[in-house]
Order: C-alpha cells, then sequence, then structure tokens
C-alpha cells in the first residue's frame, strides 16, 4: 500500500471515532438538565469534533480528488431543504453558545450541483462562522445572473486581509492565517470550480461588511 | 414534525453495537417508540419477513453476509417492502455515484457518516413529505397501471412547479423505456439536457437509443458520460452492452474490466465480463470474474447456477477435474429444489465428466429436464443447452434448441444477438445473422397474420393459428398473449365454455411465467376475470 493509501484509510478510521464522539456527547447534553453548567463546555467540546471531522472530510475529499479524479454528481437540488439540513446540523451548537442562526432562501429555489460537496464546504463554513460570529449567522440563497448563490454571513469582525487575498491566488505552503487556515478556501475553490455547466464556471467570493458587518462567504454554482 | 415521526415503525441494521445505540437515542430523543434491531443483513430480512417497517435504516458496510445493497436488493425483488417503506442507506462515504443508475434497486435517500439527530430528522421529514407526494404514482408503477402512473403524472407535471419536477420527468421517462415508447423517452431526456447537464437523463437517452437499435449514437453518449465522471458505474455496463451489439467484443470486456476494477462488487458485472472473456477465449479472466461472482453472489439475488457451470468448464478444460467436479456438486448445494439447478449440474457433468458413459447419461438427464422447462426456458439455458449439444456432437440438436430460443425471443435485439453470436461461435451456421433475421421476421408475418384473421373477425381461425404458433414457441411473450387475446375475443362473441377458458387460461398462465410484469398480460387478465365473472 502507498502512503497516501494508508493515509486516507486511516483518516477514514479517524472520522469514524469522531462521529462517535459526536454523536454520544449529543446524548450527554440531551440528559443533561437545561441549565447546567457544564452543557456549554460539552457543546464546545463537541464543536471542536466537529471540526476536526470537517477537516478530515476535507482532507479526505482533496485526496480523492487528487488520486481517483472524481467529478461531481449535479442533480437537482431543493435547496431550501438542502440549507435547512445544513442548520440542523449545526443548531445544537449554536443553541449552546446563544447564537442566532438563520436561512433566507425562497421556499421554491431549486438548484444543481453535487449534494455531498457542497454540504462539505457549507458545514465548515457554518463551523467557521460559529467560531467568529458574534450573534448571528445567515445563511442565503438565490439566483444571480445565471448562477446560484449560496452565502454564509455572520456579524463577527470579518475576514483578515489575508484570506481576502487568497480567494484570488492559490494556496501557498506559508498561508496559514490567524487560526483560520487556508485549507477551507482551497477546498471551496476546487469544488465550485468542478461545478460547470455551458460556458459557466463556478467560483467564491469573500467579503467584509455586509448585510450583518461581518464577514460573508459566498460560493456561486452555475 | 416529530409527531409523525413518532408513530413510525423503524428498523435499524448496523453490524457496530455502539452506532446502533447511537441511532436508537437519536430515535428515542423524537419519540419514537417502536425500534427493532438488527446487526446483519439476514437478521434485517428475517425482521422484514416478519413486519412492516415504515423506515429501515440501513449501514452500506454490515461486515460478514450480506452489505446493505444487497439486502434492499433483496427485499426489493421479493417485494417485503412496499413503496410506502424509506429506505435510508447509511454510509461511510458519499458512494451514490457508484449505485447511480440502478435504479430499481436505489434507496430513498442516501445519509453519510456521522451525522447529527436534527439532521436525521430534518431528512426524514423531508423524506415524508416527498413519499407523500409521490406514493400514489409508486403504488400504480408497483401495480403496474402505467396508464393511471402517467396521467398521475401529467396531473402534477401541470400543476405550478413542484419541488419534484425533475423526478416526475424522470419516472415518465422511465416508464416510456418500459412501454417501449422510445421516442416519448427521448424526447423527455433530450428537454431536460437542453437545460443543462444531467447524467441520468444523458443515461435514459443512451438506453433509449440502444433499444432502438441506433448502437452507435448510444456508444457515444455512454462514452462521454464515463469520460465526464470515471465513476459512474452503469455508464461501463451500458457501454459494453452497446458494444458487444457492434461486435466489438474486446473493446467492450477492457470496458468491463476496467469498470470491475473499479466496483468489483456488482455480481451481473462480473458476470457480464466472464460472458465477454468466454466468448473472447480469455478463459483465465472468465475464470477470475466468476469466481468473485460466485463468492460474492452467496447471499444475492444474481446468484445463478450457470456461473457454477461456466466455471466447472473452466478448470475442466485446465485439467483440474477434482475441481470442477466440486464446482458442480455446490450447484446443488447452493440452489435446493431448484429445477434450473438440476438441468445445470446435468448439462455440466456432460461436458466435463471424462467417463464417456456417464458424460451421455447426463447429456440425456438434461435433454429431458430441458424439454420439460417449456415456457421456463429462458433464453441463456437455451444457449448453455446448445453448447451441451454441440459439445456432444449432436449439431442438428444444438441448432434445434438456439433456433427455438430465436423464435421465442424475436423480439429481443440483445437476446437474438448473443443467439447468433453462439451459433457462429459453435460453428453451426455459415451466416448465423441471416438465420436469425429470417426467423425474426418469421414470427412477426405469423403474428401480423394472425392479429389481421382477429381484426377481420374470423375469430375461429385466429386461434388456431395462434394455437399452433404457440405450440411451437411456448417461451415467446407475444405470441402467447396473442392466443390468449384471441381466445379472449372468442368467447367474449360467441359465449364462454369450458373447453376455451381452459386454453384462455393456459396462455395466460405461460405469459406470467415468461413476463411476469408484462402490461398487456395485466390488463388481459383484467379483462378475463371480469368476462368469466360474469359467466359464472
Amino acid at each position: 500500500m502507498l502512503f497516501y493509501d494508508v493515509l486516507a484509510s486511516i483518516i477514514h478510521d479517524m472520522k469514524n471515532s469522531l462521529g462517535m464522539v459526536i454523536n454520544r456527547l449529543d446524548e450527554v447534553v440531551a440528559e443533561m438538565p437545561s441549565d447546567a453548567n457544564d452543557s456549554a463546555k460539552i457543546t464546545s467540546i463537541q464543536q471542536e469534533a466537529k471540526r476536526l471531522n470537517n477537516n478530515l472530510i476535507e482532507l479526505l475529499t482533496l485526496y480523492r480528488m487528487e488520486n481517483e479524479r472524481i467529478a461531481p454528481v449535479i442533480d437537482e437540488v431543493d435547496v431550501m431543504s438542502f440549507l435547512q439540513e445544513s442548520m440542523a446540523e449545526n443548531q445544537s451548537a449554536a443553541n449552546a453558545t446563544g447564537i442566532d442562526i438563520g436561512c433566507n432562501c425562497s421556499d421554491d429555489l431549486i438548484g444543481y450541483f453535487d449534494e455531498g460537496l457542497v454540504h462539505g464546504i457549507i458545514n465548515n463554513l457554518i463551523g467557521n462562522a460559529l467560531r467568529y460570529t458574534q450573534s448571528k449567522i445567515e445563511l442565503s440563497a438565490s439566483e444571480q445572473d445565471g448562477y446560484l448563490v449560496i452565502s454564509v454571513e455572520d456579524d463577527g469582525s470579518g475576514f483578515p486581509e489575508q484570506m481576502l487575498k487568497a480567494q484570488e491566488a492559490e494556496i501557498n505552503s506559508n498561508g496559514i492565517a490567524d487560526g483560520r487556515t487556508l485549507l477551507g478556501i482551497h477546498f471551496a475553490n476546487l469544488v465550485t470550480k468542478m461545478h460547470k455547466n455551458k460556458d459557466k464556471t463556478g467560483y467564491i467570493q469573500l467579503s467584509n461588511n455586509g448585510k450583518l458587518k461581518g464577514g460573508c462567504f459566498s460560493i456561486y454554482l452555475p | 414534525m416529530s409527531n409523525i415521526i413518532e408513530k413510525l415503525k423503524f428498523l435499524i441494521v448496523d453490524d457496530y453495537a455502539d452506532m446502533r445505540s447511537v441511532l436508537q437515542n437519536m430515535l428515542l430523543s423524537f419519540g419514537v417508540q417502536n425500534i427493532d434491531m438488527a446487526s446483519n443483513g439476514k437478521d434485517a430480512i428475517n425482521a422484514i419477513e416478519r413486519q412492516r417497517y415504515d423506515v429501515i435504516l440501513c449501514d452500506y458496510n454490515l461486515g460478514e453476509g450480506r452489505d446493505g445493497q444487497q439486502v434492499l436488493e433483496e427485499i426489493r425483488h421479493r417485494k417485503l417492502i412496499g413503496v410506502g417503506t424509506i429506505f435510508l442507506m447509511v454510509t461511510a462515504e458519499n458512494t451514490r455515484v457508484m449505485v447511480m443508475g440502478a435504479v430499481e434497486y436505489e434507496p430513498d435517500s442516501y445519509l453519510t457518516k456521522p451525522f447529527t439527530k436534527d439532521l436525521l430528522g430534518q431528512r426524514l421529514t423531508k423524506l415524508l413529505t416527498m413519499k407523500a407526494d409521490l406514493i400514489e404514482i409508486e403504488q400504480a408503477i408497483a401495480n403496474r397501471d402505467h396508464d393511471l402512473a402517467n396521467q398521475l403524472i401529467d396531473d402534477k407535471l401541470k400543476k405550478k412547479k413542484s419541488k419534484n419536477h425533475k423526478i416526475l420527468l424522470r419516472l415518465k421517462a422511465e416508464l416510456a423505456l418500459q412501454d417501449r415508447y422510445y421516442d416519448e423517452a427521448i424526447s423527455i431526456y433530450k428537454g431536460v439536457l437542453e437545460n443543462r447537464e444531467i447524467a441520468w437523463a444523458r443515461l435514459g437517452l443512451g438506453k433509449a437509443m440502444y433499444f432502438k437499435e441506433n448502437y452507435a449514437d448510444a456508444k457515444e453518449l455512454f462514452a462521454e458520460l464515463i469520460s465526464e465522471n470515471e465513476r459512474f458505474m452503469s455508464a461501463y455496463d451500458w457501454l459494453a452492452k452497446t458494444q458487444q451489439m457492434l461486435d466489438e467484443f474486446k473493446e467492450a470486456q477492457s470496458v468491463l474490466q476496467k469498470g470491475a476494477i473499479l466496483s468489483a462488487k456488482a455480481i451481473p458485472r462480473q458476470e457480464a465480463l466472464a460472458e465477454l472473456a468466454l466468448k473472447n477465449g480469455d478463459d483465465k479472466t472468465a475464470e477470475k470474474a466468476l469466481l468473485q461472482a460466485v463468492s460474492l453472489g452467496k447471499h444475492s439475488i444474481y446468484k445463478h447456477p450457470s456461473m457454477f457451470s461456466n466455471i466447472a468448464r473452466i478448470k475442466a478444460k485446465n485439467g483440474q477435474q477434482a475441481e470442477a467436479e466440486r464446482f458442480v456438486r455446490d450447484i446443488n448445494k447452493s440452489f435446493k429444489d431448484n429445477p434450473e439447478a438440476e438441468l445445470y449440474t446435468a448439462i455440466s457433468n456432460s461436458m466435463i465428466l471424462e467417463d464417456e458413459e456417464a458424460a451421455y447419461k447426463n447429456m440425456k438427464i438434461a435433454s429431458k429436464l430441458f424439454d420439460k422447462l417449456g415456457s421456463s426456458t429462458s433464453a441463456q439455458i437455451a444457449v448453455d443447452m446448445a453448447k451441451a449439444y454441440s459439445h456432444a456432437g449432436d449439431e442438428e440438436k444444438a441448432k434445434q434448441v438456439l433456433h427455438q430460443a430465436a423464435s421465442n425471443n424475436h423480439t429481443d435485439a440483445e437476446v437474438l444477438k448473443g443467439i447468433s453470436d453462439t451459433l457462429g461461435q459453435l460453428q453451426l451456421e455459415e451466416d448465423p445473422q441471416a438465420i436469425i433475421s429470417e426467423i425474426r421476421k418469421k414470427v412477426i408475418k405469423l403474428n401480423n397474420e394472425g392479429a389481421k384473421l382477429a381484426r377481420d373477425g374470423q375469430l375461429k381461425e385466429a386461434t388456431q393459428l395462434f394455437e399452433d404458433a404457440a405450440e411451437g414457441m411456448p417461451a415467446n411473450i407475444v405470441v402467447n398473449l396473442n392466443a390468449a387475446r384471441t381466445f379472449l375475443m372468442y368467447m367474449e362473441q360467441t359465449g364462454v365454455t369450458k373447453d376455451l377458458s381452459v386454453k384462455l387460461e393456459k396462455y395466460l398462465r405461460r405469459a406470467q411465467n415468461i413476463e411476469p410484469d408484462n402490461r398487456t398480460l395485466l390488463s388481459l387478465k383484467k379483462r378475463s376475470t371480469k368476462l368469466l365473472e360474469s359467466n359464472s
């Protein structure tokens, strides 16, 4: 077996363990009285485990992209329920830290993308936003000029300059910015670029001072 | 949401005790009370045999024995779950593309581990809403009432933009394919593709082209799908099928070999690969694929005695006599009380046994068992029987069996090609294609003549014609349906008699045997019940 294959299978195993940790912590929180002090602590442990898990999923997907040349499976997606699922996955963490997650999307919006891959991006963006926001996160989706735009916005202090720059350039070796790794951007960039329709190609856009005055990460899917 | 979910009956299938308890706790937190659990495929199927579940949460990976996909295949194939049951496949990663296109046995949804209980709840709510919207249509399809299904689909499509719009179109196109309305299917698929590239639509378009015998276009479509996504497994299977129709056997084999490397678990793919390799004289590849198919097939609905028989023949050819005989013995062990298995045991023995007398004895047994099959004779059995005859030196019989198989299957281009290839391979005909096309024409002409007689009101003559035809082609679906139809029309006109209704039922039974889900058969059965009831 090649080193990278071993790595992939180990990542896989780690992912399973983390999955169990996340699920068991869920049960622990559910069994605690609602005013228990420790529940916030446990939720933050769980949040870190999820972050780790998201990173592992990204790594595994990146590995697959390079070694198995996986391609996106484009199908019709009910965007509202897609976003609701992403919210649901992070709801307990948001509740524990008193962060309000909202969703702004028309009920009949239809998108065309690889649900599994894009779910990876959105989940990661929400995970990051939970870390850096003040009080609010908003998911939104709409159609703009032949693209489906999905955005994750927060009311934190916004993206550092380095990250805003990184969206343009390819990831470089010294590009670790203030705890926010650029892996997420790299991953989102790759996945959106894999989405093509006719002559249009997907892309990402990071900006600050949006509607919520914090960071806004948008992915454009043709 | 929870108040709908909490009333449902759940089955959790996972080999990992911790995961079962995690899933159970999630469901308990929704207020669900009715939860059963199984730790492997066998227990899951036993549980499903005993009672009806609303939702089955099944892990793809179940350790030894069946995997989740095999559980799904078996319970759908044996109709152990109805359209109302939701089957949710839990996977370690996104494996959807690997099984995409195998629509018949697709789960309702995939859930990638890990997921939280909130996500599970959200997904269940979504699936329940979708089920509620589609259940009437799915029920009609399960009842083979395609007219009703199409009508329901059209009604829904006419209403404002439905969330299930594309699913409805996909269902409609699939019904059109099944009912041989290829042009309708093509126009639906093309309409979808006009807006954007969607893999299922391109695959469907390719299938429609294939069934229209437009193999060049079909080949191009399947090849494009693979070049866009090399994990799209069903495109490999269809490309190889198409290449076979174009006599590109070597190319077809290499396509399936590539497919089998990417995804080795599909038994039909391994079987198709083995068949191609045998045609190409590549016994080594054939043997490997067959052994793989047999070991995977232990718990599968795809297991067939011909696999064992083919392995035995290859082993015997390579001088591994004891091994060969062991595989023949395995046929009866693996398929208890199965007339096809008995036949294959005899066929194999006639071809591998070194003792000439014993081989001859088996040939006679095989011949007798084969003749007894009648309307249950599949084309594959006929081809294998012909090979046995040819091996025994009885070329006339081999030819006869293959000709009969061709007339029994005159509407199936793929089967006819296989028969024609076998005729050539066994050197039974100079120009097998010409012979086959002649047989095909003859059967079509006969059917047309009978239909004309019936149209002209000469029903008695029509019944005679189809009765004779059906004697010669006991496994031909069209002929037997036509025979049933004319007897029905005859009785509708002249009154029910015992003699005629016995014949009507005989042909209906035969058609049932050949193609239980045939739509014409279902409508004839309805008509016949009505007639016989009004008379009793």
